[in-house]
C-alpha cells in the first residue's frame, strides 16, 4: 500500500512540478509576444511612409513559422531521410546549407526527423500546411514521397537532395552531384601522390549510377595524371553493397598486399570498411593513404584520420544553400541542378601533399568546374 | 506447483492461480498498467521539461494533432492496426508459457509474402485479397512454428529461436526485396506494387484492415476464455505437469500455439502491406514486432486490452513527428516513455520470476531429490 501511496505522490508532485513552470514559461512567451507586437500595432496609428520605410532598409526576418504564408516572411522546411540532422553526412549537410540560407534571406528554417519511411509525406504535410516556401527533403529514398508532395503544393518549393529528377517538375529541383567530377579530381591527387604508380580502389556496387560515376572518374582522373599507374577497383556485388565493411577491410587488404598505396574507399559502411582497414596499416598517413567520399570523412570516420588523404566531396551545404536561395528570389531552376564537387581539405596530410600537386589539383577541380576539363566517362 | 521442466518459465500471464498470494498477486488486473503509463508520461514529461518546454503542452500536441483530425485519426488507425495483431501474437504466446519474441521476424515474412502474393496473380479481388492475407499468414505462422518444433521437441528455448529467426527473417526479405522479388529497372530494392485486386479497401475513412484486427481480438479475447483450445492454452501455459497429466498434449499445443502467434504477427505484416505500404520495401515494418511486445505485457496478456494498449503506442508514433514540428522535442521520446512503461509494466514478472526460483531451491533443499 505504501508503494502505491508512494508512486502516486512521486506522479502528482511530477505534473505539479512540471505544471508550475508551465506556467512561468507561457507567461514569458506571453509577455515577449505582447512587447513584439506592441510596435506593430502602434504602427498604424502613425503616417502611412512610416511604414514602408524599414522595409526599404533591410529584408524582414522571419524568426517563427507563425505567418509563413504572408508574402513578406520567408520558411524553410526540412525533412530528413530516416536519420538525425546531426548525422555527419546528408542530412546535417543539407540541414547547414538550410540554416545558411536562413541566414543569408533573414528566413526561418526547421526541421523534422523521420522515424518511419512510411512518414514521409505526413511530415512533409507539417510543412505544407503552415505554408513553408521551401522544403528541402533529404535523400534518394525520400524522391517519391517528393515528387508527390511537390505535384500536390504547386506554390510551394521542394528541394529534393540527391533525388535524381527524370520527369521536370517546375517547384521540385533535386540537387544531384556530377560524382564523376569528385571521382576525378581525387583520381588526379592520388596518380600525383602515388610512389608505387600502383592504386586501388574499393567500392559499393556498379549497378547504382552513382557509385560508378566515382569509380570511373577516379581511374580517369589518376591516368590523366599519371598515364603509367595502374589501377584496380573493385565493386561489391549489388545484395548489401552498401553496409559490408568486412568484405570492404579484405578487399583493402588485398590491394594494399599487391602494392597499392593510395586506396578510395566509396560505399556506406562498406566504403568506410576499406578506410578503417588501411589506417591500421604500417605506414599509414606517411606512405599508405586511403581517400574518403561524399562529405568530409575526416569528422564521419574518424578511425580513417590516420590514412585520410582527403574526401571526393558533393558540396551539399552549398548546394542545398543556393538552391534555397534561388527560391526566395524567385529563380528556383526545377528539374535536375548539378551542385558542385571538389575534395575535402587535407587536415593531418597538409604537410605530406607538396604545394605543387595542391596547386595542379586546385587547377583541376576549377577546370572540371568551368569545363574546360572533362572527365570522358559516360555510362554506357 | 513448482514446474520441474527447467527450461520453463512462468511468466504470470496464465489464469489466475487461486494460491498465489505474494503481494505482487494482489495488485487489480488494471492497475499496474495504467498507473505504469502515468509514471512512464510523468517521468517524460519531466525529461522535456528539462528541454525547456512546457510538457502539458507537449503532451497536448502529441495527442491532438493525431486525435484532433481525420487525418491524424487515420494515421492513428493505421498504425495500431499491426501492434494490435503484434500485440495479440505476443500475448497467445503466454497465454501458452511462450515468450514469442519473434513477432517482427514472423511479420517481416508474411509481409515480403503478402507483397508476393499482391503482385504475382491475376484474379478477381474476392479471391485474390483473402488469399494474400492467407498467405502472408501462412509466412508468419510457417516463421514461428520452426520456433514452436523445437520448442516442442527439442526443448529449446522460444526465446531464443525467435531472437535469432528475427535476424535470419531480416536478411532473408532483404535478399528476397533486392534480388528474386525486386521490382525491375529501378534502383531501390523493393517489390513491385501490389495488383489493386489484393488492396485492401477503406470503409469512409475507416481502413478495413483496422476493423479486421479489432475483429480478430474480440475473437481471441472469447477464443482464450470459452473455448476447449483457448482452455488447452492456459492450462499448457500454467502447468505443462497438471496439462499431460490431464491428457493434454502438451506439444501439439506449444506447436499451436506458435503456429497461431506467428499468423498473427504475420496477418499485421500482411494488412501492412495491402493496406498502407502497397508494396513491401525492408525498411518499412521496422519495430512493429517490438512494440507488440510492449503492447502484450501492458495489456496483461488479455486480448481485449491489446486494442487499448495498441491505440495508446500508436497515437504516439503518429504525434511524434508533429510533437517535433510544434516544440522541438525530438521523436526518439515516445520510445522514451515507451521504454519506460515496459520497465515498469515488467517489473512485478521480473520479480515473481525471482520469487518463484528461490522457491524452487527451497524445495529441493529441504526434499533433498537434488544433486
Amino acid at each position: 500500500m505504501h508503494r502505491k501511496l508512494l508512486a502516486a505522490g512521486f506522479v502528482a508532485a511530477a505534473l505539479v512540478l512540471a505544471g508550475c513552470s508551465s506556467s512561468s514559461d507561457e507567461a514569458a512567451t506571453d509577455a515577449t509576444a505582447a512587447a513584439s507586437e506592441a510596435p506593430a500595432e502602434e504602427a498604424p496609428a502613425e503616417e502611412a511612409p512610416a511604414e514602408e520605410a524599414p522595409a526599404e532598409a533591410a529584408p524582414a526576418l522571419t524568426t517563427d513559422d507563425s505567418n509563413c504564408a504572408a508574402p513578406e516572411s520567408f520558411c524553410i522546411g526540412l525533412v530528413t531521410d530516416t536519420g538525425k540532422v546531426d548525422d555527419k553526412s546528408f542530412n546535417q549537410s543539407a540541414w547547414e546549407g538550410a540554416q545558411e540560407a536562413a541566414n543569408v534571406t533573414g528566413g526561418f528554417a526547421k526541421y523534422i526527423e523521420t522515424t518511419d519511411p512510411k512518414d514521409y509525406l505526413n511530415n512533409i504535410g507539417q510543412f505544407t500546411a503552415k505554408g513553408y516556401d521551401v522544403i528541402v527533403t533529404v535523400g534518394f529514398l525520400m524522391g517519391e514521397a517528393s515528387i508527390e508532395a511537390a505535384k500536390a503544393n504547386p506554390t510551394t518549393n521542394f528541394v529534393g537532395v540527391d533525388q535524381f529528377q527524370g520527369e521536370a517538375i517546375p517547384n521540385l529541383t533535386g540537387l544531384v552531384f556530377p560524382e564523376d567530377k569528385a571521382g576525378y579530381a581525387a583520381g588526379y591527387l592520388a596518380g600525383l601522390m602515388t610512389k608505387t604508380n600502383k592504386l586501388g580502389a574499393v567500392l559499393g556496387t556498379d549497378t547504382v549510377p552513382p557509385v560508378k560515376l566515382f569509380g570511373e572518374g577516379y581511374k580517369a582522373g589518376v591516368l590523366a595524371a599519371n598515364p603509367e599507374a595502374e589501377v584496380t577497383i573493385v565493386y561489391h556485388e549489388p545484395n548489401n553493397a552498401f553496409n559490408d565493411p568486412e568484405w570492404g577491410a579484405a578487399e583493402a587488404k588485398k590491394q594494399l598486399a599487391q602494392g597499392a598505396d593510395i586506396i578510395f574507399g566509396a560505399g556506406g559502411n562498406t566504403g568506410n570498411g576499406a578506410l578503417i582497414e588501411i589506417a591500421k596499416a604500417p605506414g599509414a598517413g606517411e606512405s599508405i593513404f586511403c581517400i574518403g567520399v561524399d562529405t568530409d570523412q575526416f569528422f564521419t570516420v574518424p578511425q580513417a584520420q590516420k590514412c585520410l588523404l582527403t574526401s571526393a566531396e558533393k558540396k551539399l551545404v552549398q548546394g542545398t544553400s543556393d538552391l534555397v536561395i534561388a527560391a526566395k528570389e524567385g529563380a528556383f531552376p526545377g528539374g535536375n541542378f548539378f551542385g558542385n564537387t571538389g575534395l575535402a581539405p587535407y587536415h593531418n596530410t597538409e604537410a605530406v601533399v607538396p604545394d605543387d600537386v595542391k596547386s595542379q589539383v586546385d587547377a583541376v577541380i576549377a577546370g572540371l568546374a568551368d569545363g574546360s576539363i572533362e572527365t570522358g566517362v559516360t555510362l554506357g | 506447483m513448482t514446474t520441474t521442466d527447467p527450461t520453463r518459465t512462468d511468466l504470470g500471464f496464465t489464469d489466475p492461480d487461486p494460491r498465489r498470494t505474494g503481494p505482487l498477486d494482489r495488485i487489480p488486473g488494471l492497475l499496474l498498467p495504467i498507473v505504469s503509463v502515468l509514471l512512464a508520461f510523468a517521468i517524460g514529461g519531466i525529461l522535456i521539461w528539462l528541454q525547456g518546454v512546457n510538457p502539458f503542452y507537449a503532451y497536448w500536441v502529441l495527442f491532438s494533432n493525431a486525435l484532433g483530425s481525420s487525418e491524424g485519426l487515420v494515421r492513428v488507425m493505421e498504425k495500431s492496426t499491426p501492434l494490435i495483431l503484434t500485440g495479440l501474437a505476443v500475448t497467445v504466446g503466454l497465454r501458452a508459457g511462450l515468450f514469442n519474441i519473434g513477432a517482427q521476424g514472423q511479420l517481416l515474412v508474411a509481409a515480403v509474402g503478402a507483397a508476393w502474393a499482391g503482385y504475382a496473380f491475376t484474379v478477381p479481388a474476392i479471391i485474390h485479397l483473402p488469399m494474400a492475407i492467407a498467405f502472408g499468414m501462412l509466412c508468419g505462422a510457417a516463421w514461428a512454428s520452426i520456433a514452436g518444433v523445437l520448442r516442442a521437441y527439442r526443448s529449446v528455448s522460444e526465446v531464443i529461436t525467435t531472437i535469432m529467426l528475427n535476424s535470419i527473417a531480416i536478411a532473408l526479405v532483404d535478399y528476397l526485396a533486392s534480388r528474386p522479388l525486386r521490382e525491375p529497372d529501378q534502383p531501390l530494392s523493393r517489390t513491385p506494387p501490389i495488383a489493386e485486386t489484393a488492396a485492401l479497401p477503406q470503409f469512409g475513412v475507416i481502413p478495413s484492415g483496422f476493423i479486421l484486427a479489432i475483429l480478430v481480438a474480440l475473437f481471441f479475447g472469447w477464443f482464450l476464455v470459452r473455448t476447449t483450445s483457448g482452455f488447452r492454452f492456459n492450462t499448457v501455459g500454467l502447468n505443462p505437469n497438471a496439462a499431460r497429466y490431464a491428457g493434454i498434449s502438451v506439444r501439439g499445443t506449444i506447436v499451436l500455439a506458435m503456429f497461431v502467434s506467428g499468423a498473427l504477427a504475420g496477418m499485421g505484416g500482411a494488412i501492412e502491406t495491402l493496406g498502407v505500404t502497397g508494396r513491401f520495401e525492408p525498411a518499412f515494418n521496422a519495430g512493429l514486432g517490438f512494440d507488440g511486445i510492449t503492447i502484450a505485457l501492458l495489456a496483461r496478456a488479455n486480448p481485449i486490452a491489446a486494442i487499448p494498449a495498441a491505440l495508446l503506442v500508436g497515437t504516439l508514433r503518429a504525434g511524434a513527428a508533429t510533437l517535433q514540428f510544434e516544440t522541438g522535442i525530438e521523436p526518439e521520446v515516445v520510445d522514451v516513455i515507451l521504454a519506460i512503461t515496459l520497465l515498469l509494466v515488467a517489473a512485478p514478472i521480473v520479480a515473481r520470476l525471482l520469487f518463484r526460483k528461490r522457491n524452487i531451491k527451497q524445495t529441493k533443499v529441504t526434499s533433498g531429490w537434488g544433486s
